[in-house]
């Protein structure tokens, strides 16, 4: 077949045998594909490194190799059958002749296997869910609109005395903290998941301990992370609580481990919660981070917990406060998102 | 003229023990007389290139096995999580799948009383509706497919009417209102009804029924 591509059309429709056919004629396209036919083409030749053209070793050759010569007459020893490197235990700076490997390396210490699947909700979410926010939050724009200057959000001085000159621009009234400015949804901005933080605070750790403990497997278990401990930030005589009481574990997961968390409380644990009605649509830092609280009878539900629920004392399940923080940047943007991912929300909405 | 400080006199050292241990992990198995006395590229020689004061602690991280699990949903659909718990395959009884929050259409999912023997409706004869939790009752198990049939047709009906008549569901929300059964329940008090005996709870009446 490679043959006939070289000839002309007329020639092609002749009844002849393929066998009797020319490779290719003059005048006619030239085929490398047709050329490699006979092997002498330059063009194939220099591509082609085959070792069984190589030729063979000679006897006096074969004679001269003897690795075990080679071996003998080493002075040093080479790093024995049983060597294994172990990376360094400590980063020593960039300049270190010592330098730990990568942690993608799985001989690195910080070396982390995975990721194993692609988490339905991540899926879907690319698939379906970040297409769809973007075509449903679409404003037109007719070419050649003059853009909108924003209003400053910082005031300045009138100028009034000759020490206004060069001053930094001063805050809001009223709250001094600067809210987040809400991004539209465009192509290069749909809100996403960014992490999930879980947190638990325990004051009866405070006079037991082992609290701590079984809110610290608990939130291990749900999120296959090691969680952190807390401490207690603020002084109340009547709780019993002091700065500095060990009374909270917390842990924060990211990506994937983020997403199949969230897909498990919104198709697992959620429909199994008693006279549900959703999370409550006043939630929210007003900057896109919305969070829930869970309750110990509805940390029971998670199939993490529930699997050996009777590995923790039944009286010591904490209960949790899951922080869900998203790119959005204003609540309503954040709000969109959970409810495409399928979490209800009621009430009245807040931002 | 005194001596410099140390540690400039100890900088070459340090710059040889590099160009070594540099040159040897370049050429890690190639046995040559030049490599002959170099220490090797991951030896406790390193000791000797000088303490660091920066170092930093590389963690090794701990977390718990995480095997893949099969998730099963209440409709069958199937999709695999990476969870701490061992279960192979989690079959889920209870999921948005069969939930009424996440499936509000499906009719099966409906809070409706069955009412076989029709107890139901004669309590209702007797005490009124006032002790019913929630709205109106819904349609009885006995003849269900016809109620259903007669809802589906409202159904219809409502989604012919929902676009002329757009404050339906508003005069619709007003009937769900909680103080609605609380009415019910004073009205029930007020209206003539001969089955209500004055000064009896409904309790103490079941009994004085039974002894009749």
């Amino acid at each position: 077949m490679a043959s006939l591509r070289g000839l002309s059309r007329p020639a092609r429709s002749l009844p002849l045998s393929p066998l009797s056919r020319q490779t290719y004629t003059a005048g006619s396209i030239r085929c490398a594909s047709s050329q490699a036919a006979d092997g002498s083409a330059p063009v194939i030749a220099d591509l082609e490194n085959s070792t069984l053209t190589t030729p063979q070793l000679g006897d006096a050759e074969k004679r001269e190799f003897r690795p075990w010569k080679r071996a003998a007459d080493r002075k040093v020893a080479l790093p024995s059958g049983r060597y294994q490197y172990h990376p360094p235990k400590y980063n020593r700076g960039p300049l270190h002749p010592v330098q730990s490997p990568a942690s993608s390396d799985p001989i690195a210490r910080d070396f982390v296997p995975g990721p194993f699947n692609l988490p339905r909700l991540k899926q879907t979410y690319h698939s379906t869910i970040a297409p769809d926010l973007m075509t449903l939050a679409y404003t037109h724009v007719p070419p050649g609109t003059p853009k909108k200057e924003a209003a400053p959000r910082l005031r300045g001085w009138d100028g009034s005395s000759p020490y206004h000159k060069n001053r930094a621009l001063r805050g809001p009234r009223g709250n001094p903290v600067l809210p987040l400015v809400e991004r539209d949804i465009t192509f290069n901005n749909v809100p996403a998941i960014t992490e999930v933080t879980i947190a638990s605070y325990v004051p009866a750790a405070i006079a037991d301990p082992d609290h701590l403990l079984v809110a610290r497997s608990v939130l291990l278990s749900l999120t296959g992370t090691t969680p952190e401990i807390t401490k207690t930030s603020s002084n109340v005589v009547q709780w019993g609580i002091k700065i500095g009481d060990r009374a909270g574990v917390k842990t924060t997961i990211y990506g994937n481990a983020a997403y199949e968390f969230l897909d498990r409380c919104v198709h697992l644990v959620f429909p199994r919660i008693k006279d549900w009605k959703g999370i409550r649509a006043t939630t929210g830092d007003s900057s896109g981070n919305l969070s829930f609280g869970m309750s110990p009878e509805e940390v029971k539900l998670f199939p993490e917990v529930e699997i050996n629920y009777w590995m923790y004392p039944a009286k010591m399940v904490p209960g949790c406060r899951v922080f869900i923080k998203t790119s959005a940047t204003s609540d309503r943007q954040a709000r969109l998102l959970l409810q495409s991912f399928g979490v209800p929300f009621y009430g009245e909405v807040r931002n | 003229m005194g001596k410099l400080p140390s540690t400039i006199l100890r900088r070459p050292s340090l710059a040889a023990g590099y160009l070594h241990s540099t040159s040897a992990a370049a050429l890690p198995h190639t046995p040559s007389s030049a490599a002959s006395n170099l220490p090797l590229p991951h030896g406790p020689a390193h000791a000797s290139t000088g303490q660091i004061r920066h170092a930093t602690f590389v963690p090794r991280s701990r977390r718990p096995y995480q095997f893949t699990q099969l998730v099963q949903l209440s409709d069958g659909s199937t999709f695999t999580v990476r969870t701490t718990s061992p279960l192979a395959l989690y079959k889920s009884a209870k999921d948005s799948r069969n939930h009424i929050l996440w499936q509000p259409t499906e009719k099966s999912l409906r809070n409706v009383e069955v009412d076989e023997a029709g107890k139901l409706a004669a309590f209702r004869e007797r005490y009124g509706t006032g002790w019913d939790l929630g709205g109106p009752p819904a349609a009885a198990a006995p003849d269900a497919a016809a109620p259903a049939a007669s809802d589906a047709a409202a159904a219809v009906d409502a989604k012919k009417v929902a676009p002329t008549q757009a404050p339906a569901p508003a005069e619709a929300a007003p009937a769900a209102d909680p103080f609605d059964s609380l009415t019910d329940l004073i009205s029930a008090y007020a209206t003539e009804d001969k089955n209500i005996k004055g000064g009896l709870s409904a309790k103490d009446q079941a009994k004085k029924e039974k002894k009749k």
